[in-house]
């Protein structure tokens, strides 16, 4: 494990504290982005917020298609009288 | 009401305000300007969406362990469902929650580094609770009667409630972490411009709304199975 975060008593000056760039370029190894990395950081890193804006927006799509498929299921089963399974399986 | 059902009117003007409210917060939460800070830059916004997430399974265990209390009070299978279907949607938000967090970390603090996963103490004891909540639902399938599927799970469940904020809040803050905390607010740092707050509470209230959309829907759900299934006690 690499520790990131810095200490902050040593260097910190209440505006720079942990997440400055000052501690992270220290003694971490550094490979020079390329390709869909040099995107993402492109824009002042603006694609990563999206990327997370998506993540939780297929999060959310993939929930309402789940329950969408338990209605599904139980519309078919109430259809054809078929008894309905275990609340939790469904 | 005599009986926990669902408030229909209630769920559907909720909806739609619910859909309005987070339109703002997403057009705020990109249009806002904010102060340049070192490595974040503009991932500072996912404090917008992020940390909500993590407000969200909080929010979503305690209704959840409320009505696992009640259920164990009067055993009313209504309870059961409404803690089942609190805990689902809460573990949907706590992965959405850990998954932003790799992909934000991978951008900004391990960028450089190749790293997905370094742990963080945060990170890795929010994987251990998710962890814990599928014991629940792992428990669950395991007990064919209703009855006795919702004590046993209810029991669980006020123990899953009650690590919670020792592995979310109180150990993460014992120890080195990219996570705000140890100086006493988990959610802001010194250098959080203040200005931020002014979209990242509405966007929790957001996302309080969208729990309580997915929740609600599958609590109606389970009641018209748990109808279909002859329970006259429904």
């Amino acid at each position: 494990m690499i520790s990131f975060v810095q200490d902050t008593t040593q260097t910190g000056t209440g505006e720079t504290t942990a997440y400055d760039s000052v501690w992270a370029h220290t003694g971490v190894p550094v490979q020079q982005p390329k390709g869909f990395e040099q995107v993402m950081l492109s824009e002042d890193k603006l694609y990563v917020v999206l990327a997370v804006v998506l993540i939780i927006w297929f999060g959310i799509v993939f929930f309402l298609f789940r329950t969408d498929r338990k209605i599904a299921r139980l519309e078919r089963s109430v259809e054809k009288g078929i008894p309905v399974e275990h609340p939790d399986h469904g | 009401m005599a009986r926990p059902g669902v408030n229909l009117k209630l769920y559907r003007n909720a909806r739609v305000i619910v859909v309005v409210w987070m339109t703002a917060v997403l057009l705020a939460a990109f249009l806002l300007r904010i102060p340049r800070i070192h490595i974040l830059e503009h991932t500072a916004r996912n404090l917008y969406f992020h940390v909500p997430m993590w407000f969200t399974l909080m929010a979503g265990m305690i209704v959840s362990v409320y009505h696992s209390i009640r259920y164990l009070g009067t055993p009313d299978l209504v309870r059961d469902v409404r803690a089942a279907a609190a805990a689902r949607v809460a573990v949907l938000f706590g992965l959405l929650g850990l998954t932003t967090g790799i992909v934000w970390a991978h951008y900004t603090w391990y960028q450089g580094t190749g790293l997905w996963w370094n742990f963080d103490p945060k990170q890795s004891m929010a994987a251990v609770e998710l962890l814990i909540y599928g014991g629940y639902f792992v428990l669950r399938s395991t007990i064919d009667d209703p009855q006795k599927r919702a004590r046993m799970a209810a029991v669980y469940n006020i123990f899953a409630f009650v690590t919670m904020p020792f592995l979310l809040y109180v150990l993460p803050r014992q120890m080195e972490s990219l996570h705000p905390g140890a100086e006493g607010n988990p959610a802001f740092s010194q250098i959080t411009a203040p200005i931020m707050r002014a979209v990242f509470y509405p966007a929790i209230i957001g996302f309080f709304g969208i729990f309580w959309l997915l929740y609600t829907q599958r609590v109606r759900l389970a009641l018209i199975k748990q109808r279909a299934l002859g329970d006259v006690e429904l």
